[in-house]
């Protein structure tokens, strides 16, 4: 029972961030929620684990946290020559 | 899914929820990169503490790894995104804005 109402909150941020996500003004505000969209995949994955008890899925947690990282890293510079195009 | 375990793991997912809601509320981007760069590594945080209780040894380093990989590069991106919009937009989102001047003087 705790465990759907946590994935349930990892729910609502991700549709937080898609929200963001499809309004948002800026790019950089669009990268944004991207982030919080897979950290929020991230926790609803170790609280799955936490529940299942199964040990496989924790490697995909690292997996993902360096791969949004290089993600907003290789995007962020789009943004510096998107005003420069634009 | 013993108590201690799931009430950690509960408090992360309101962070989370927290996370998300600075993410739709902030106006600025500047206040929203503050939401998605730093409310979400510290809900995993909580989560991953909450999981590695509940799981015991290996896993618990598993979930250490991924939470100080996400802790230590995390920042860093969002970091990024500060500088790219700050050299793009004009700066209309700051009142005060010491940067501009010193990157004026600096690039000429």
């Amino acid at each position: 029972m705790i465990t759907t109402i946590a994935l349930i909150a990892c729910g609502v941020t991700a549709a937080c961030a898609v929200w963001r996500l499809v309004v948002g003004p800026t790019l950089a505000g669009r990268i944004a929620a991207l982030d919080v969209a897979l950290i929020s995949l991230m926790g609803a994955i170790a609280i799955h684990a936490a529940e299942t008890d199964e040990r496989a899925w924790l490697d995909l947690l690292v997996v993902i946290a360096i791969i949004g990282f290089t993600a907003t890293v290789a995007v962020s510079r789009f943004v510096e020559h998107e005003a420069e195009s634009s | 899914m013993s108590l201690l375990p799931g009430i950690i793991i509960l408090i992360g997912a309101a962070l989370n929820v927290i996370a998300g809601i600075g993410l739709v509320r902030f106006e600025s981007p500047y206040a929203r990169f503050h939401a998605a760069g730093k409310a979400s590594p510290v809900a995993f945080l909580v989560i991953a503490l909450g999981a590695g209780l509940e799981m015991g040894g290996t896993a618990a380093l598993h979930l250490a790894v991924a939470a100080v990989g996400l802790v230590l590069t995390l920042p860093v991106g969002v970091h990024l995104l500060f500088r790219a919009v700050h050299r793009t937009t004009p700066g209309d989102h700051l009142r005060v804005d010491d940067l501009r001047d010193a990157e004026a003087k600096r690039f000429g």
